[in-house]
């Protein structure tokens, strides 16, 4: 367990999505049947995905010109921005450097991209909020964000239906006065296969360069090119319902806190089995529990503040103590327990947009 | 704990009739058997038994009986 971090406020989150909607009902991979059952398992009725060209930094951007409008803040106000991602506009150079340029900040501003999926909430606020303590940097930017979509086989029933594209910004300003925020942050790298993407790297020994990409045959009998997702779905779901419960419960044992004076559980957005067990294991009841399933899916790395920001009307009234908590691919897990003033989630938006 | 609790809360996991199923059942034969129930039964085992079982574990047996060998195995260790 690490130190609580005091001395940064959350003061804007903000999310993206593209305006193109792709429909479980719609999804020629299934049967009727087979559809209304996935929907009915998954929760995921609708998500939202990319057209050609437009990438997760894009619908960062979005997001982190409407947090700066909310706020009012001019761009050479921001000292930091750091990009989570595991979809990057290409391998070399980091794309936060790229978007310090594009949204006009400073020189001085300090920009790098971090690889992590849908632990990334949690840890990007952990290592932005840190950072900004101990350099001294008034104001940060953490964008988070992936097109999923694009990684993933079309005729993939393991992985296409269920994820969504969006890309999320948080603003974050050094404050005395606020609340302290809680981590729990977790890694377990011998499940590195449950969620791959095998081929493209070096340890794969064949980069994509190195003759003509073959599509393969994986064991769970779905053929893929091989720089695609593969998705181990049992073993996912395992590894959430024993792995993720502890989490929450560590990171309210060292808040001095419980699930009754919890205002709200924001859950990567997985699937509606995996959330309702994680609720259920953790006494949280339903109405503290939102989810953004039904119309965006899972939307990996940014699915935390996409679910904020799809109810934007429970945090506007009064201050909320609200338990975050990301876990999936590495596998990598991770909760935060943080205070949300009124009005700091803004309703989330559709953009299609290219920067 | 035995096999007869066993097969009840398997049927309820995926949707059967209990008295479709019996310990000798070859459970990825029944018609309705997809990657979901894989799932139910992750779930049902957790809740039930304090088990994580693995998809592969599930993949792996072939019999309701089988799968009762590893769960009651577990739950004993």
């Amino acid at each position: 367990m690490t130190n609580p971090v005091a001395g940064v406020a959350i003061r804007a989150i903000a999310s993206a999505v593209p305006t193109r909607v792709a429909r479980t009902m719609d999804y020629d991979y299934l049967s009727p049947e087979e559809r209304a059952r996935f929907q009915k398992a998954t929760g995921i009725a609708e998500r939202h995905i990319v057209h050609a060209g437009q990438c997760a930094s894009d619908l960062c951007i979005a997001s982190a010109l409407r947090a700066l409008e909310h706020l009012g803040w001019e761009p050479d106000s921001i000292s930091a921005l750091i990009l989570i991602t595991q979809t990057a506009d290409q391998p070399v150079p980091a794309t936060s450097i790229s978007i310090q340029h594009k949204l006009g900040l400073p020189q001085s501003c300090i920009a790098f991209d971090v690889n992590l999926g849908c632990s990334s909430y949690p840890y990007g606020l952990a290592i932005v909020s840190s950072m900004m303590l101990t350099l001294g940097i008034p104001r940060a930017l953490l964008l988070i964000g992936d097109v999923s979509s694009l990684t993933c086989a079309v005729h993939d029933k393991s992985a296409w239906p269920l994820f969504g594209d969006a890309g999320s910004a948080t603003a974050l300003e050094l404050d005395e006065q606020a609340s302290p925020m809680f981590f729990d942050l977790m890694s377990d790298g011998a499940g590195k296969d449950a969620i791959i993407i095998p081929r493209g790297g070096l340890a794969s020994r064949r980069p994509p360069g190195d003759g003509p990409v073959e599509q393969e045959t994986d064991r769970d009998g779905v053929t893929r090119r091989p720089d695609q997702l593969i998705l181990r779905g049992a073993d996912i779901f395992g590894f959430a319902i024993s792995k993720v419960p502890p989490s929450i419960q560590r990171v309210m044992e060292a808040a001095n806190t419980s699930a009754e004076l919890i205002d709200f559980l924001v859950l990567h957005q997985a699937n509606k089995m995996i959330n309702d067990t994680i609720a259920k294991k953790t006494g949280f009841s339903g109405d503290k529990v939102p989810s953004s399933l039904d119309r965006y899916g899972n939307t990996s790395s940014a699915s935390i503040p996409v679910t904020l920001c799809a109810n934007a009307e429970h945090f506007s009234v009064k201050q909320s103590s609200t338990l975050l908590c990301g876990f999936g691919v590495g596998l990598s897990w991770a909760s935060a327990l943080v205070s949300l003033e009124p009005g700091t989630v803004i309703p989330g938006i559709e953009s299609d947009h290219v920067y | 704990m035995n096999i007869e609790e066993f097969i009840e809360k398997f049927a309820f996991a995926i949707e059967a009739d209990p008295a479709s199923l019996a310990p000798e059942t070859n459970y990825k034969q029944l018609p309705q058997w997809d990657s979901l129930n894989t799932l139910s039964i992750i779930a049902m085992t957790d809740a039930d038994y304090g088990i994580t079982l693995s998809g592969q574990a599930i993949n792996d047996a072939r019999t309701i009986a089988d799968l009762w060998a590893v769960v009651s195995g577990k739950a004993q260790a």
